[in-house]
């Protein structure tokens, strides 16, 4: 039997291990914490030689990244210089037909499967580490910290950012999509925005902090079904004093998304990199899959910026879906003659809309913990932003977090009439860059579902996000709201019923959409 | 006796004022700032799995901040820590001829516990990554807390032979004081230094103890300075034979002729060689061992070690720097110090450099080249002889390489410095030098080349001019020394129980001074350099192995030198070899598993064969490992495009780049691969033996070879040659 052991020859020890005497790590409470949280040992990928091998290849990530880079600097190029048709243009018919619906598909199952192929983070990330996969040591840039004033609030600055985007996008009609051009700077906005915080900022604090997407992907993410990077083993993690997968290693870098495997309690920052796996000296982190939904049901650690993030995602989804009624059209062109704003969308009425959607939400779950919340309750804990505690927040934040099914599949559903009415122009649009094909192409004109089936798809997709919502909610409610309600089944119908209520609002607007088209 | 508070503040506003932010959003409740937290203000909120601090608890030392992978921990309001206690020093009432000892360390016991209870025992402390021999700073200054001298010598013996000295010579605000985690906190460090030198002064350094039983090795030590010290003190310990070879006609090296006696008094410089001899090292005076004897030191010792140091002075090729009155910092010094000593008159002196005496208050004027703390020697000698001295140095005096204190004890002296100037040209009169033209300079970072004005020159009026710009090392032994000096700086990502410590991050470093942590961990890389030998058996230390350096740093390395021979055990061609198992290191690179399948295999099958087997991941082996073993077996997967460029992986490949030098090493080599392995195997053979291993076998394993139960079988084959082929030392 061989020995795998570590110990040095005695006349060479290293006088420095003699002289510390480090605490021991506590341990108190970890093994209940993460008990529902962590995957089982048996679903890790990274046991599979292949994957092992494949995880471990520093051009791993590089090679995710690089097809995407193409397609997104050819959209650039094609929307700027091609056709103004967009459905024969590239840079748009990619991007509005097929990339977006992509995403959520990648969102719900894997996670943050689109982060780790990102070309707008992987090029602002070459450019930073000044490589385009090799282990380099000193970054390009001014390597600074998110300002604690910005970072407390988590994912709620990204939602703003989303926000913006997204209204920029509807006054604009890029994804309409309108003319291709105006796609083409969009990207080119994002790439250029992005570099920038690259070079300002340290790691991926673009992708945590700012990128429009990430409160998106990260909370619709947490249904998917890949864990992402943990611990194998806890203790090792524990009794590891240098931390290799957060500093850096020989052979990976440090977590870009300020996370640590070995108290990861759900994918929602784990941009599946691949540099924890690759950096840890102990051979401890796999790449695990996990039930769907395990990051929605199972953190301890419940943080009131990813609530109020899937309040205001929500409220922006229902009111993409509100805007599209006959209703909505008349009181935004009276809004835009009173306000003298030019035209669709109206900012104020935009923001209020979504805002008071989301208050909605929150006075609701507020109504609850002021009839059901147990009167000796004594919640009150000091924190940021993102985990103070108070009777309001014990009932929000596990009740959003529920809700994030529901408002996933409502996203997903909102983007399928373009997939399914226009997907096939992207095959003429190819063909448009060599120089053939027209709208004449039959393909153009190819639908791969009509009308009414799509709406009855939209509904269905509802119902199964309402569906999972309706489990999660349930298992959260009996984890978490129970032990501070004063009646189990009051809680259980309140919760339910809203989201009931959320899924029904969703099914009931896609059908008024498709009326009022 | 009072034994003082652990941490007695006489700032308490600044306690009131430190606050602790954890940044909730990017604390990953890793621990690494409760783990190393001194003060145990540091604990985890168990809600939220993140630290959380007691600001009340905190010292301000900002151990967290550095050590946090996430930067998730800000810190804020100076340290609360007493103040340091106040340096003693002589004040000779005349120079002249003056050569007793400037500083002064601690008076009472009471002072030196003062001082010594401001420590705060860093669980990861920085202070002995910063100290070049890693001694075990805070145990014992602990010991001196509980005023355990005796412990507290015993604790600093375990890494350093020279306590005496270095306590005296060290540059610790650029090692030991500048690592502690006051100086990186912005505050005072803890006087280490005084501290140490307060330890051997009560406890003299006792005799050197034989305890090993290592009579069986016989070992030559080229020289007989402090890496010669630390070698041949090391070696005698563990019971080898030691024979050392010195040029001169006294041993000591630097010690000797270098530092003068007001700064390292002879007593103590003596100290280690008076020490050695009594414990039965051979010391041969005025031997010098030429590059054909190190051949015939080869056949007769089981090793060598050459500490021949660095001794060729520099000098400035300047028009004008032949003439006469022009020397080096050498030839002074020696002479400067037998002056002092006694040994010869100040009138001989001035007649060797053609200088005459004063006349009417005018002495004579000594232009010393250079501003380091050889020049500060110079130029301090030069006032105890009756001379007036001049010091000029083409760097910014931000970017000094003396210390401070020598630097403001050598102008409380009267020796005038001049930074950011440069010499021109020596003008002569009679071809003896009379006069000197200085052109200035200007330095804006410590990493560039002053820029020289020309157009801005000074005159000045020398009797003597003095070259102390520093050294080089002797070409005696070019064919057996690494082409150049070993860089005393660390390339590459940096070990990480270093960059663990925080010594290494930004928050580390002070703005205008130079970055702490790499000037430690460059230092750390020479000593690991000193690890692996030059030439089968042939080890170098000290100033022959990375230039000009400090006596600690050399100590360090000849200490590191003797491990590393007796970790290694040589043997001399025809000398008998010891008996144990042969000792095998099967060191891998593997990415999915194959290769460390493989690798076990193989381990498995020379286990059973009576080897000693350590198995270990590429990434885990450093030369600690490598000198230790009597096979190095490594093993790498083949990558590249099947039929083009297939080649062992490239991590494989940059170990044995990095690691440079395997001399006399035998080595296997195998690979997995998965379609064919084409010549991987015999490019990995040229790299290796390039680095002077001997390469006693090679085998390919396909990949489903190692799956399978066809894997013992190779694997027992490919042992049985190894076994076979490698000799046991």
């Amino acid at each position: 039997m061989a020995l795998d052991t570590r110990e040095t020859p005695v006349h060479l020890e290293d006088p420095v291990v003699r002289s510390m005497h480090l605490r021991a790590p506590e341990r108190t409470g970890l093994a209940a914490r993460f008990a529902a949280s962590d995957p089982s040992p048996g679903l890790d990928l990274a046991r599979n030689p292949r994957v092992a091998r494949l995880l471990r290849n520093r051009k791993f990530q590089f090679l995710l990244i690089l097809p995407n880079q193409i397609v997104f600097w050819t959209v650039i190029f094609v929307g700027l210089l091609g056709t103004a048709i967009p459905g024969l243009n590239f840079g748009a018919a990619i991007t509005w037909y097929v990339w977006f619906c992509l995403v959520f598909v990648m969102m719900v199952v894997v996670g943050r499967a689109w982060c780790a192929m990102c070309p707008f983070g992987g090029f602002g990330e070459w450019i930073q580490r000044r490589t385009l996969f090799q282990r380099t040591q000193k970054a390009l840039g001014l390597g600074r910290k998110v300002p604690e004033p910005i970072a407390r609030y988590g994912f709620v600055i990204p939602v703003a950012s989303f926000l913006l985007l997204t209204w920029i996008e509807e006054f604009f009609n890029i994804a309409g999509p309108g003319n291709p051009a105006d796609t083409a700077w969009m990207v080119v906005g994002i790439v250029a925005s992005a570099l920038t915080f690259f070079l300002v900022f340290e790691r991926r604090s673009f992708c945590r902090y700012f990128c429009p997407l990430t409160s998106l992907i990260g909370t619709v993410g947490s249904m998917g079904s890949v864990a992402g990077f943990r611990t194998r083993d806890r203790e090792v993690c524990l009794s590891c004093t240098t931390k290799d997968c957060m500093r850096g290693g020989t052979d990976g870098f440090g977590c870009p998304w300020y996370t640590w495997p070995g108290s990861a309690d759900s994918n929602l920052a784990c941009g599946l990199c691949t540099e924890c796996y690759k950096s840890c000296s102990e051979d401890n982190v796999g790449l695990f899959l996990q039930k769907p939904l395990t990051s929605v049901v199972a953190p301890r650690r419940r943080r009131a910026d990813v609530a109020w993030a899937v309040a205001l995602l929500f409220g922006l989804v229902l009111y993409q879906q509100i805007n599209a009624t006959n209703v909505y059209n008349s009181v935004d062109t009276w809004l835009n003659s009173h306000m003298g704003f030019p035209h669709y969308p109206n900012p104020v009425a935009y923001l209020a809309i979504i805002v008071a959607l989301a208050a909605v939400l929150a006075g609701i779950t507020r109504g609850f913990s002021a009839v059901l919340a147990r009167r000796d309750l004594e919640l009150a804990a000091p924190g940021g932003f993102a985990d103070r505690r108070s009777r309001f927040r014990a009932f929000f934040v596990p009740i959003a977090y529920g809700l994030i099914p529901v408002m996933g599949a409502d996203y997903f559903a909102r983007q399928l009439p373009k997939f399914f009415k226009h997907a096939a122009r992207v095959v003429p649009s190819v063909q448009h860059i060599v120089g053939f094909s027209g709208t004449g192409s039959p393909i153009y004109a190819t639908r791969l579902l009509g009308d009414p089936s799509i709406v009855v798809v939209q509904v269905a997709v509802i119902a199964l996000g309402t569906l999972g919502a309706l489990w999660a909610t349930w298992r959260i409610t009996g984890r978490e709201l129970v032990p501070v309600s004063r009646s189990v089944v009051g809680v259980r119908v309140a919760t339910t019923g809203l989201v009931v209520v959320a899924g029904l609002a969703a099914a009931i607007l896609y059908v008024a959409m498709h009326a009022a088209s | 006796m009072t034994l003082l508070a652990p941490n007695p503040s006489s700032a308490g506003d600044a306690a009131a004022a430190l606050e602790v932010h954890v940044l909730a959003d990017r604390c990953a409740g890793c621990q690494e700032c409760v783990i190393r937290c001194p003060a145990g203000a540091l604990s985890m909120n168990e809600r939220l799995w993140i630290a959380e601090a007691d600001a009340a608890a905190c010292v301000g030392c900002r151990q967290c901040e550095r050590t946090c992978p996430f930067s998730a921990i800000l810190v804020e309001g100076m340290p609360d820590v007493a103040p340091r206690t106040l340096e003693r020093s002589h004040h000779p009432g005349s120079l002249l001829g003056d050569a007793s000892e400037i500083r002064l360390g601690f008076a009472t016991l009471e002072e030196a516990q003062a001082e010594a209870a401001r420590c705060l025992a860093c669980p990861d402390p920085t202070c002995a990554r910063g100290c070049p021999t890693h001694n075990d700073i805070p145990a014992f200054v602990a010991a001196i807390v509980r005023g355990d001298l005796v412990e507290a010598h015993e604790i600093l013996r375990r890494t350093t032979v020279l306590p005496d000295v270095c306590s005296r010579v060290c540059d610790q605000a650029s090692q030991c004081e500048g690592a502690c985690s006051w100086t990186l906190a912005g505050g005072q460090p803890v006087a280490i230094g005084r501290l140490e030198r307060f330890v051997t002064e009560v406890a003299p350094v006792p005799p050197l103890e034989v305890r090993g039983d290592r009579a069986d090795l016989s070992v030559a030590v080229v020289g007989a300075g402090p890496a010669a010290i630390g070698a041949a003190w090391a070696l005698r310990e563990a019971g080898a034979s030691v024979t050392v070879l010195e040029r001169d006609a006294a041993p000591g090296g630097l010690l000797r002729w270098g530092i003068p006696d007001f700064t390292l008094p002879a007593a103590v410089a003596d100290r280690p060689w008076a020490q050695l001899v009594e414990a039965g090292v051979v010391l041969e005076l005025g031997h010098e061992v030429d590059a054909d004897e190190l051949e015939a030191l080869r056949r007769e010792h089981d090793a060598v070690v050459l500490c021949h140091g660095a001794s060729q002075p520099l000098r400035l090729s300047v028009p004008g720097a032949d003439l006469d009155g022009v020397t080096d910092a050498t030839t002074f010094l020696k002479a400067g110090r037998a002056t002092l000593a006694g040994e010869q008159p100040l009138a001989e002196l001035r007649a060797a450099f053609g200088l005459a005496a004063p006349v009417a208050g005018r002495r004579p004027s000594v232009l010393v080249l250079g501003a380091g703390n050889t020049a500060m020697d110079v130029a301090r000698t030069a006032r105890r002889l009756d001379m007036d001295a001049v010091c000029v140095d083409w760097l910014n005096e931000a970017f000094a390489l003396a210390r401070p204190d020598e630097l403001a004890e050598a102008r409380a002296e009267g020796v005038e410095v001049r930074f950011q100037r440069t010499l021109a040209r020596l003008d002569g009169r009679d071809g003896r030098v009379a006069r000197a033209e200085l052109s200035c300079t200007e330095q804006q970072r410590p990493d560039r080349r002053p820029t020289v004005y020309t157009d801005a020159n000074e005159q000045l009026e020398v009797d003597l001019v003095v070259m102390a710009m520093g050294y080089r090392i002797e070409p005696t032994f070019s064919a057996s020394l690494p082409a150049a000096p070993v860089r005393r700086q660390a390339v590459g990502i940096p070990d990480r129980q270093w960059a663990a410590s925080g010594l290494l991050a930004a928050t580390a470093h002070r703005p205008g001074r130079q970055p702490i942590g790499q000037l430690a961990l460059g230092r750390q890389h020479a000593v690991e350099a000193a690890t692996l030998p030059v030439q089968d058996r042939v080890w170098v230390a000290g100033d022959a192995l990375v230039g000009p350096s400090t006596v600690v740093e050399a100590m360090a390395q000849g200490r590191r030198v003797a491990a590393a021979i007796l970790a290694a055990g040589p043997r001399r061609p025809g000398a008998e070899r010891h008996g144990g198992p042969l000792r095998v290191l099967v060191a891998y690179e593997s990415q999915g598993g194959t290769t460390a399948a493989a690798a076990r295999a193989i381990g498995d099958e020379m286990s059973a064969l009576g080897a000693t087997v350590r198995i270990l991941p590429l990434g885990r082996v450093g030369v600690t490992e490598v000198v230790a073993c009597d096979l190095l077996l490594l093993g790498s997967f083949v990558e590249g495009r099947i039929v083009a460029g297939v080649r062992p992986a490239r991590a494989a490949r940059r170990w044995v780049e990095g690691i440079g030098r395997l001399a006399g090493k035998q080595v296997g080599l195998f690979c997995t691969y998965a379609v064919a392995p084409k010549q991987a195997l015999e490019l990995w053979s040229a790299q290796v033996e390039a680095a002077g291993a001997h390469v006693l076998g090679t085998a390919a394993f396909h990949r489903r070879v190692v799956g399978d139960h066809r894997a013992g079988l190779a694997a027992g084959h490919f042992a049985r040659r190894l076994v076979t082929a490698a000799a046991p030392v």
